[in-house]
């Protein structure tokens, strides 16, 4: 599947330079960010954000590695780990019964997905406390996984039902007519056809996951139970920052989230040339 | 996919299975859509009931909650920052939309192009998306400092470069920030549905003569109209619901001028502990934005499932 | 089972678990975790110090102490909410004054006055001027364990030079010295008006010198009527007088102390002064180091005539606390792990990160500080103080942070006028 430029064979040079304007903007704060994470702090207040480094070091990188921040990264890995797969398990038949189901129930359901996408994370924060606090879960990666799981379910579920929604009516005829089950539809028809739409929730609900700074603050307290967000604090005081210090692990920190998504994007792409013909 | 129609019965006739007929052969149940519901229900949907009961108490997070009727309501409707809140929370939010829609179509039709380049430029748009909000807020602070940041080498368009300390400028940094972040999450949403647009269309578009950009405007643009509905509802519920960017750039401030009714809520619950008003706030933001939501589907005729494909 | 069964019941079980912990009552001792003490800090790059302190504790130690770190952004938020349950920390950090009347209030501290007639050093070995910030209705509720950070004026000593001009002793040379300095195209003041915080000093300051610290006291106790008093209105003229002169330049509210914006005017040379509290010396000396050792200098506030308030005043943060739970299952373990906040290990380990604790023994131990000169001076400063006013946003309960910084920036930025300001205050939670 491809758009204009292939079809009509000429470059098409106003996509080119409007995409080229856009890198630039979303380049500069990037180009910030690399560039003060290979400057000594006196250097950044000297040379300012924009500067390159006039020595530059890789001692931020060092500081950010060696100060248990391999812990924390385990942690969120953890963390994004288990809610990508809850999310894998609990959205696909939920979006699937929301496309598919006829009853009234499936599209109480779908309101109530709408609902919960309304539902602001603060708001519920301390409600959830005491959920988890009384189910013994607190200081525990599970007690963030699961709201941080719950929270992502409502998005993960309006952007998989849009990608199902595409699905038309007579592939699914086919296979009634084949005499398939619900289950087999879903597993033979179903699910080869969403690879998109799963390979965009996994990315979201990684993103979530791996960036959740709210959930991991309330519900844990010690060293053990972490997570990359919070361990920032420790490139900052009550009153200043580390600014190449933070920025460094934030580097550091990013790096598993940007293979997750290189990854998702294959399957995107592949998962959709299996499609071809249509 | 109509010759598969016409072989079906005659192939797989020998080994159809007998179920009990009717339209919801086939179809899942409510069954399917159980485990999830009741997960969701159990960590945000309880909560959300809670938030409701606490609305109509006096609670500062230590000791037991205070029954006080709707003294909490009626403080809210006489206070001016709500007031303000909500009509900043909707001009923020529309400017979002208005920014970061025709900028998610136009990339991610490009992105969806099997060119090499984009997949590395692709990669390049989506960071934004990666980068955790203290780093953001560290970011764009930085780059904005009026001393030392892009508006001190470029006085000539920032003048004294005091972008937060105005209501009008502190909104148009807001809006320009968010969508610098959230761009690629649409991007992805409308990338997603371009790359299904079957080649068929726009090869017999071109048979006929039409130009690249009568393509793009009597093909694709209809062909994203689900994706549009969900990044819209998405768009909209978010901007009202949430305030990340609020709180990492300018705080509400200056003073409370840019104080949005999400971070409104999370000022007074958070800062102010005082959680029957902050409590109140979110459950007008539940609300409303379900209602906005439900509209907009309605509206739309998203609920009705249908593909954009039928009939091909 | 149908959908609404599920969800009925998915609703039922949570609102059950939650109500059964929502705000009841708070465990009692016997409940607490066995053979250990937690203690909660505010998570910073400080942290080493508290990590060391634990360390030597443990070791002569059979109650151990888990050290529990929390990010600074809503400390005090996550604090109240585990405070009333079972998470609750034995020991925590905490600013005394108004952040934990709150908790005094609702009875979860524990008054130290028992311990500290067990161990009398707990109290005599501390400045009484920072003692007494924890102490609340005449009880103590916290021991001091970081450092003090009265506000200095700080200046960029080569930008004075060259401009002509000395640090200002009184009022009146302030205002001259700022005109000298803007016709010089220098900012005078270097001011990080997006924290908040930084504005709020120069309210501190002034108040204090134009009407002495008692006006703030009363209006603390509930008095609001203090606020529109003649004194009052004064010390807001004058700051009115001060941002209308071009003192802080015109783009302070997009300027940010904490991620180096305002140091960085001083050490450049854009601006010549800053007040800020003690940490800028260490601040600056982290980020600018050549200009924290030749160009940089420090000193008081300057004076207003005819004003109530001593010019010996201080404003600032008198010290971090730690303040025990009521319910704690070990205060033995803990009264001796406190004792360890006025060790010499504990002085010496502070003074080498920069802080300036304020213990009396301290006063040994000034020559081997990071910076000997400067900690001299401060703790001169503090020892000598007649009063050392806690900052205004700490000194009020924690609800009432928002309600002040919102107020002084809308003043200093023109939103509001003295009138406007004076309605601000008096609407604010009173400590009592």
């Amino acid at each position: 599947m491809s758009q204009g430029s292939a079809t009509t064979g000429r470059p098409n040079y106003a996509a080119g330079a409007a995409a080229t304007l856009w890198l630039l903007v979303v380049a500069l704060p990037l180009w910030v960010l690399i560039n003060a994470t290979l400057k000594t702090r006196p250097d950044y207040t000297d040379s300012g954000p924009l500067a390159p480094p006039s020595h530059p070091t890789l001692q931020n990188y060092t500081d950010a590695v060696t100060s248990g921040f391999g812990r924390y990264l385990l942690n969120t890995l953890l963390v994004t780990g288990a809610v990508v797969g809850i999310v894998l398990v609990l959205v696909p038949p939920l979006a699937y019964a929301i496309v598919r189901g006829r009853s009234r129930a499936t599209s109480t359901v779908f309101r109530v997905v709408l609902l919960g996408l309304a539902i602001p994370a603060q708001a519920v924060v301390v409600p959830v406390f005491y959920v988890i606090s009384s189910a013994g879960l607190y200081d525990n990666l599970l007690g963030v996984i699961l709201p941080t799981a719950a929270f992502a379910l409502p998005v993960c579920t309006l952007v998989l039902s849009g990608a199902m929604r595409d699905i038309t009516t007579d592939l699914y005829e086919a296979m009634a007519v084949d005499g398939a089950s619900a289950a087999r539809t879903f597993a033979q028809l179903v699910l080869p056809l969403s690879r998109g739409g799963l390979s965009t929730i996994v990315v979201f609900s990684a993103l979530q996951a791996w960036n959740g700074f709210l959930f991991p603050l309330i519900l844990t307290q010690s060293e053990s139970t972490k997570v990359a967000t919070l361990g920032l604090y420790n490139f900052q005081t009550q009153y200043g920052i580390n600014v190449p210090g933070l920025l460094a692990a934030v580097v550091v920190s990013m790096i598993p989230v940007l293979i997750v998504y290189l990854f998702a994007r294959r399957a995107l792409i592949q998962g959709l040339m299996g499609v071809g013909g249509k | 996919m109509a010759q598969l129609t016409a072989t079906a019965p005659s192939v797989t006739a020998p080994r159809r299975v007998r179920r009990p007929g009717g339209p919801n052969v086939g179809r899942p149940g409510i069954g399917w859509a159980l485990p999830a519901t009741a997960f969701f229900a159990a960590f945000a949907v309880a909560p959300l009931v809670l938030v409701a009961v606490l609305s109509m108490t006096t609670w500062s997070g230590l000791g037991p909650p205070q029954y006080a009727g709707f003294a909490n309501w009626r403080t809210l409707l006489h206070d001016p920052v709500m007031r303000t809140s909500i009509w900043l929370s909707l001009v923020l939010t529309a400017l979002g939309v208005v920014a970061q829609t025709p900028l998610s179509v136009l990339i991610g039709v490009w992105a969806a192009g099997p060119q090499r380049n984009r997949a590395v430029l692709s990669a390049v748009y989506f960071v934004p998306l990666l980068l955790s909000s203290a780093a953001i807020s560290v970011l764009w602070r930085a780059l904005l400092d009026p001393n030392f940041g892009v508006p001190a080498q470029m006085q000539w368009l920032f003048g004294d470069g005091n972008l937060f300390g105005h209501r009008s400028t502190a909104i148009a940094v807001l809006v320009f920030v968010s969508t610098w972040q959230f761009t690629p999450f649409h991007t992805l949403i409308y990338q997603g549905a371009a790359r299904n647009i079957p080649q068929v269309l726009y090869d017999a578009a071109r048979i006929d003569g039409a130009g690249r950009v009568r393509q793009f405007f009597s093909i694709t643009l209809p062909q994203l109209k689900n994706a549009f509905i969900t990044s819209v509802i998405l768009m909209v519920v978010g901007g009202l619901t949430t305030f990340d960017t609020v709180l990492i750039l300018t705080q509400g401030g200056p003073g409370t001028d840019t104080t949005i009714t999400a971070y409104y809520m999370y000022e007074k619950a958070f800062k102010g502990f005082d959680f029957g008003t902050g409590s109140a706030i979110a459950l007008v933001l539940v609300v409303a934005s379900t209602l906005i939501s439900l509209v907009l589907v309605r509206a739309t005729g998203y609920d009705k499932m249908r593909s954009e494909l039928e009939g091909l | 089972m149908n959908t609404r069964t599920a969800l009925a019941a998915g609703l039922a079980a949570s609102a059950a678990l939650a109500l059964a912990g929502c705000g009841g009552k708070a465990p009692a001792a016997a409940d607490r975790p066995e053979n250990v003490i937690h203690v909660l800090v505010y998570g910073d790059a400080t942290n080493k110090v508290e990590k060391q302190i634990v360390a030597t504790y443990n070791k002569t130690a059979t109650v151990k102490v888990v050290l529990d770190t929390i990010p600074g952004a809503d400390y005090q938020q996550k604090l109240q909410t585990i405070i009333n349950t079972k998470q609750a920390p034995d020991v925590f950090f905490n600013w005394g004054g108004g952040s934990i009347q709150p908790f005094v209030k609702a009875n979860l501290l524990l008054p130290l006055d028992d311990m500290i007639k067990s161990d009398p050093g707990l109290k005599a070995n501390f400045l009484p001027s920072v003692f007494n910030t924890a102490v609340v209705n005449g009880k103590s509720y916290g021991i001091p364990m970081r450092g003090t950070q009265p506000v200095l004026l700080f200046s960029n000593n080569k930008v004075l030079k060259e401009a002509g001009v000395t640090a200002p002793r009184t009022w009146d040379e302030l205002l001259s010295t700022v005109r000298t300095l803007k016709s010089k195209n220098i900012t005078p003041f270097a001011l990080g008006g997006a924290d908040q915080w930084p504005t709020l000093m120069w309210f501190e300051y002034l108040y204090d010198r134009v009407a002495g610290p008692d006006l703030f006291t009363k209006a603390l106790n509930g008095d609001r009527s203090v606020w529109s008093s003649d004194d009052s209105r004064k010390a807001l003229t004058m700051l009115r007088q001060l941002v209308d002169a071009g003192a802080f330049g015109t783009n302070f509210d997009s300027v940010k102390f904490t991620d180096g914006g305002s140091p960085a005017l001083l050490s450049k040379g854009k601006a010549a002064f800053e007040l800020m509290g003690s940490w800028e010396y260490s601040t600056l000396q982290e980020a600018s180091p050549d200009f924290a050792k030749n160009d940089l200098g420090f000193t008081t506030f300057p004076t207003v005539s005819g004003g109530k308030g001593d010019p010996k005043n201080i404003v600032g943060n008198t010290n971090n606390f730690y303040s025990v739970l009521k319910n704690t299952r070990y205060p033995d373990a803990v009264r001796d792990f406190l004792k360890l906040q006025y060790s010499d290990e504990f002085v010496n380990a502070q003074l080498a990160i920069g802080n300036l604790p304020t213990t009396t023994n301290t006063e040994q131990f000034l020559g081997q500080a990071a910076s000997p000169d400067y900690s001299r001076f401060q703790f001169n400063l503090v020892k000598d103080a007649p009063a050392f006013q806690l900052s205004w946003d700490q000194a009020y309960p924690p609800a009432a942070i928002t309600p002040i910084h919102q107020a002084v920036q809308q003043f200093f930025n023109g939103s509001i006028d003295v009138d406007g300001f004076i309605k601000a205050m008096q609407a604010l939670p009173p400590a009592a």
